[in-house]
């Protein structure tokens, strides 16, 4: 048994999750702003795909958490510097619920309907309500927000790890990476 | 006595020229629409409409329906839409600022269905439709539902860049909820 490593579905959920969020970030991002037209229209359609795949991607992530142990950090980490790591963590885990839910709920009380990959109807989450709908839209756009933060800081803290500490914490997240 | 049953007849004649022309409880009849956008179930409807009815089901040659509404005062998903749809390539309000549907005929299909023939007017086209529709009573009064199929390209809703079904389907399904007040 190797505990100085994450297995690999962990490892594929990480950056397969990783590479969708940047996607959905960026294109939210560029769609927000564009004059309506029939391109934003597809356009937000394939947002909220790739939005729910995150999702789906990310409620088995938890479930893959909350049913393995993880690797011990390196014993080199003060006990703070692993509650930040923890906490962190966490608080990903919590914005990579809620982004998506309140995307939909935006939606929802938009009174536009989300069909997943133009195949599976999700079910509206309420009625259609303007307030709302604003509402929802402002906090999905602030959860954002505190997204990118939160993944800057993560990154940093990978680099300073990787290039200060010199643990090599990024072999934990890596499918390559050594094993101690 | 002569005196007395004449007015009891106009009493009576009265009673049922007022309860012929039921009055349309605006605030709580409704009009709604579902169209697609990228397959997936868009919702609307319009704030503002008038409805001038006439329902008896005992008598159908007399009864008629006219329904005008505002389309300016269409609800949908953001500001943004609403002020795109309400533009030149979908209703042009400037020009066409109302949709009006005057009944010509009402038929009885048994129980409480009906089918309503009659003319739709849109952005300057009309066309002859025939509309579904369902009675039944509710607290003494009479609810008219149903729903109509439009093709918007017939009606030119939706022009430009806005014509390929891929993205805003053809197909737009408004419903109505009618309460009639006797
Ligand atoms: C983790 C997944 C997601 C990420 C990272 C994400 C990110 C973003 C970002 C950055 C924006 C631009 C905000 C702005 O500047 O206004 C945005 C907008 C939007 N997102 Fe998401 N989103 C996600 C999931 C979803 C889902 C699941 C839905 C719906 C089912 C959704 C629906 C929307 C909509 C409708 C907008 C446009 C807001 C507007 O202008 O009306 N998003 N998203
Ligand atoms: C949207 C982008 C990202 C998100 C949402 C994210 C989220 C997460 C989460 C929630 C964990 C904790 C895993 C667990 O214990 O269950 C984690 C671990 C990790 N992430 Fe990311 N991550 C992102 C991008 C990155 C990037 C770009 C890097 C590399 C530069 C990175 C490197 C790592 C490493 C090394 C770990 C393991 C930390 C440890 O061993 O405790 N992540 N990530």
């Amino acid at each position: 048994m190797n505990n100085t490593k994450y297995n690999g579905t962990a490892i594929a959920l990480h950056w397969l999750v990783a590479v969708f969020i940047v996607v959905a970030f960026a294109v939210g991002q560029y769609m927000a702003d564009l004059e309506l037209s029939p391109w934003k229209l597809k356009i937000f359609a394939w947002h909220k795909w790739a939005g729910v795949t995150i999702f789906l991607l990310v409620l088995y992530r938890i479930y893959w958490r909350l049913t393995h142990p993880v690797p011990a950090l390196p014993a080199s980490m003060s006990e703070n510097m692993k509650k930040g790591s923890g906490v962190t963590h966490l608080f990903l885990y919590l914005l990579m619920v809620t982004i998506p839910i309140t995307g939909w709920l935006h939606s929802s009380a938009a009174g536009v309907s989300v069909v997943y990959l133009n195949f599976i109807p999700l079910p509206n989450l309420i009625d259609k309500n303007k307030e709302l709908s604003d509402l929802f839209k402002e906090v999905h756009e602030s959860l954002n927000w505190a997204l990118l933060g939160l993944v800057i800081m993560h990154v940093a803290a990978t680099l300073k790890h990787q290039f200060m500490d010199k643990d090599n914490l990024l072999d934990r997240m890596r499918f390559s990476g050594k094993c101690k | 006595m002569t005196a007395l049953y004449r007015t009891t007849l106009i009493g009576l004649a009265l009673l049922w020229a007022q309860s012929a022309s039921a009055a349309v409880l605006l605030d709580k009849s409704e009009i709604r629409f579902i169209c697609k956008q990228m397959g997936a179930p868009v919702e609307g409807r319009f704030k503002i409409f008038d409805a001038d009815v006439v329902f008896k089901p005992t008598d159908l040659p007399h009864s008629h329906a006219k329904i005008s509404i505002a389309l300016a005062s269409i609800d949908l998903a953001s500001d943004e839409s609403e002020t795109e749809v309400k533009g030149k390539n979908w209703f042009n309000v400037t020009h066409f600022p109302q949709a009006v549907f005057q009944s010509t005929s009402i038929k009885a299909l048994g129980g409480e269905n009906y089918e309503v023939h009659g003319h739709l007017a849109l952005k300057g086209i009309t066309q002859d439709i025939v509309v579904p529709m369902k009675i039944h009573t509710l607290s003494g009064m009479q609810v008219a539902e149903g729903s109509y199929s439009l093709m918007r390209t017939v009606f030119k809703i939706g022009e430009g860049t806005w014509a390929d079904p891929d993205t805003v389907a053809e197909e737009v399904v408004v419903k109505f909820k009618m309460i009639l007040a006797h």
